[in-house]
């Protein structure tokens, strides 16, 4: 197994994360707009943008943290293309339902 | 002559197809990987990156300040699925491209000519970011095309 360096581990999987976090984001805040969303509009100019700070936090506190975690390049891959096609699945697939 | 959003979208646009285009240079590139290409290999991969960025920057204060009226178009439309699915989806999928762009710099650090892993990790990366452009591409064509419809006369 090849190891990679720290960084590259930490932030890997903090984009794995990010990615199913932020999809998770989008039906939680479609699904509660007198709250989440309602939040998020407030927080800043766009719902999205709040989004977008926050996924941005996210990833960049976790790739930080996640620094002593050890993992080959190639779980790290698996885990990535997982992750990304599981994300727009949900994405898509909510907004397929509830678009 | 083009207004100001026009040339928003156009360079929106522009810096979504080179973070393509040099996503895909990368893959090609790590395809064929020595110790001769690989300081270019990570040039490119910063390239992808900033275009990435370029073009959520370009594009996000184009959604945010000027969509509103292209969306109440598209609703009252023939298509009004370009805003319901492709939109919806397109706006919040491109968080996915940001983060793959972001971190292909980072993947790309490692010596791909002698790590097998690293390789494939670029791999994985590039890929998906040509595979989700693509997609985010396509996704606005058909809301351009949706806000189109909607202008004609009926």
């Amino acid at each position: 197994m090849d190891r990679i360096e720290k960084y590259t581990t930490s932030f890997g999987l903090a984009l794995v994360i990010t990615s199913l976090f932020s999809a998770m984001l989008v039906v939680v805040k479609e699904l509660s707009e007198r709250t989440v969303l309602a939040w998020m509009k407030q927080a800043t100019v766009h719902h999205w943008v709040t989004h977008a700070i926050m996924d941005l936090l996210v990833f960049v506190l976790l790739g930080l943290l996640l620094t002593k975690v050890k993992i080959s390049s190639e779980r790290l891959s698996q885990l990535i293309l997982v992750s990304i096609t599981v994300s727009g699945l949900i994405i898509a697939g909510f907004y397929l339902i509830e678009g | 002559m083009a207004n100001i959003t026009d040339v928003m979208l156009m360079a929106h646009v522009g810096f979504g197809m080179m973070c393509i285009v040099t996503g895909l240079w990368v893959f090609v590139d790590t395809l064929n990987v020595n110790e001769a290409n690989i300081a270019r290999i990570r040039i490119i991969s910063l390239v992808a990156a900033a275009s990435m960025w370029l073009a959520l920057l370009v594009g996000g204060y184009w959604y945010v300040f000027y969509y509103a009226g292209d969306k109440a178009f598209i609703l009252k439309g023939p298509w009004p699925a370009a805003h319901n699915f492709f939109m919806e989806m397109k706006e919040h999928v491109v968080f996915m491209l940001v983060l793959l762009a972001t971190f292909l710099p980072l993947a790309a650090a490692g010596n791909l000519a002698s790590n097998k892993g690293a390789r494939n990790l670029v791999l994985t990366v590039a890929g998906l970011i040509v595979v989700i452009g693509l997609a985010m591409d396509g996704s606005g064509a058909i809301i351009g095309m949706g806000a189109k419809l909607a202008m004609v006369p009926k």
